[in-house]
């Protein structure tokens, strides 16, 4: 069932690739827009190179969590997916892994580039990459919480955000703390260590919170 | 005596507006006696003179805002968990409160902060997660005035409070280690003054008057929400006479 | 008991200022609150007045 969900996401993430797309087109433009704001000065850059990428792929992940659940509950599936002997937390577990694969992985492919257009070493490239391996899983995970709570409400974008954003912040926090720690010098094992914590709990915990959220928003 | 017969909003709803009275004079007298003890007993501190009187409002709303918190996700988990009613009304009028203290936290403390320390905001752990509190009672009540059908609305914020009240220690613990890393050379902020016993009296004091008016000021939210949501209950029309 | 110096050693305006946006944080919670009771009751008693109205049209 799970192996099905996520190749059936992906299969209809294929035929919609623009929306896969316009999401990482996002996080580039956003993360272009802070040197254009504050200067092209190297050293003010690498000091914000960290805390920028990793809002931006905040950001973009919220962006693409209206879509993880909206275009299935329009067109009836969602009820039938409940409906399934199957448990409703392996539903949600694949619709959210095949969300991670179609609009986290291109963020996380990418985002060596950007850090190489703010003068990020290759050392801290690496970091900032295994940084958001391992932090992006919650991000699609918690979100999925905010997608189910608000699925069908009106305003739900900018709903989701409000409701999700709070919760993003340790995974902020600690995933941009690993890239600043490798630039000052500092190890930023435990950081990583961290955020592999939370992605461990999350996947255990958060499904279950959406499942229980997408039978209350569909009743 | 069967208890039982006042989770039903019917029957709550006189109950409440008796016990109203009990709390709201107690948190009268108590604020009163609070600000007395505070301002014309304790004396001014060492280091920060007479503004640190701020703390005696400030700390009382920040450990209120967190406790309402709390609270709120426990009323919605039952709510949630038993269909009561009633545990959801509370919960959602528990809400309006908690934000409440949680911003006259923030203000409070940058009215502190402006004195002491020279700036209106500073990103300390305490301060910080006092703002993120604030998010997520903004998350809460944004989610269920979103939502047309109460009892929905209801469940989805018993998740999101859960969810929340779960994730603040974790958001505490995050933003404490994240501030420690960023401190450098400034000196702990807001270091609260070395306690006098009366400074310690007048913050309990005005802590228990915070506490009883919130009691009193959720009981007569709830009051109105259970009038806008019982409308069909047929005994309701001689109840709230 | 010592009479407190009310301009707060200099620092009256942060002081006074607290204490003022509680007060006025209070009031607002309350006042709103008996806007919301009294609309809740007006409604409430024009609905009475309705169904007794049907009921006398029906009986």
């Amino acid at each position: 069932m799970l192996r099905w969900i996520v190749w059936r996401d992906l299969l209809v993430a294929w035929r919609r690739r623009a929306d896969a797309l316009s999401t990482l087109f996002f996080f580039v433009i956003v993360v272009s827009l802070f040197p254009l704001g504050v200067g092209p000065e190297s050293e003010l850059l690498r000091s914000i190179a960290p805390g920028v990428v990793w809002v931006a792929a905040l950001l973009a992940s919220m962006l693409s969590l209206g879509r993880l659940f909206a275009n299935d509950y329009q067109d009836g599936t969602l009820e039938q997916l409940l409906l399934t002997p199957q448990p409703l937390y392996l539903v949600v577990l694949g619709k959210v892994g095949a969300q991670w694969l179609t609009s986290e992985l291109p963020l996380v492919c990418i985002a060596p580039l950007l850090g190489i257009q703010f003068g990020l070493s290759n050392e801290t490239l690496v970091i900032l990459v295994v940084g958001l391996i391992l932090g992006t899983p919650v991000l699609s995970l918690i979100g999925s919480i905010g997608a189910a709570l608000t699925l069908g409400l009106r305003g739900s974008s900018v709903l989701i955000s409000i409701l999700v954003l709070p919760l993003y912040i340790p995974v902020l926090i600690f995933g941009a703390g690993a890239v600043e720690a490798n630039i000052i010098g500092q190890p930023a094992v435990s950081h990583l260590y961290l955020l592999g914590a939370m992605t461990v709990l999350s996947i255990i915990f958060a499904p279950w919170a959406t499942a229980a959220a997408l039978r209350i928003s569909i009743e | 005596m069967n208890l039982y017969k006042y989770a039903s909003p019917t029957n709550f709803y006189p109950l409440a507006g008796k016990l109203i009275p009990w709390f709201a004079t107690p948190a009268a007298i108590l604020f009163a006696v609070g600000l007395f003890v505070g301002f014309f007993i304790a004396p001014p501190d060492f280091q920060q003179g007479d503004a640190y009187r701020i703390m005696f409002i400030h700390v009382p709303a920040a450990w209120l805002g967190m406790l309402l918190y709390v609270l709120m996700a426990f009323y919605a988990g039952i709510g949630w968990a038993f269909n009561a009613r009633l545990a959801s009304m509370m919960a959602s009028s528990i809400a309006i409160t908690g934000a409440m203290f949680t911003f006259l936290a923030l203000v409070t403390g940058a009215f502190w902060g402006k004195p002491t320390w020279g700036t209106w905001w500073v990103w300390d752990a305490r301060m910080t997660s006092t703002l993120i509190l604030m998010f997520l009672y903004i998350g809460f009540i944004s989610l269920q005035s979103s939502i047309e059908d109460p009892r929905r609305a209801d469940r989805a914020g018993a998740v999101l409070a859960l969810v929340g009240v779960i994730n603040v220690p974790i958001i505490y613990f995050s933003v404490q280690w994240w501030n420690t890393l960023h401190q450098g050379a400034t000196i702990r902020i807001l270091q609260k003054p070395t306690i006098h016993g009366s400074m310690l009296w007048s913050m309990l004091i005005m802590l228990a008057a915070c506490w009883l008016y919130s009691v009193a000021v959720v009981l007569i939210r709830v009051r109105c929400i259970i009038l806008e949501r019982e409308q069909n209950a047929a005994r309701f029309a001689e109840v709230t006479v | 008991m010592n009479w407190p110096d009310l301009s707060m050693g200099g620092y009256g305006f942060y002081v006074w200022g607290s204490y003022l946006f509680s007060l006025f944080a209070i009031v607002w919670e309350l006042v709103s609150l008996s806007y919301r009771k009294k609309a809740q009751t007006q409604e409430k008693t024009s609905r009475q007045v309705l169904r007794g109205k049907a009921n006398e049209t029906t009986s």
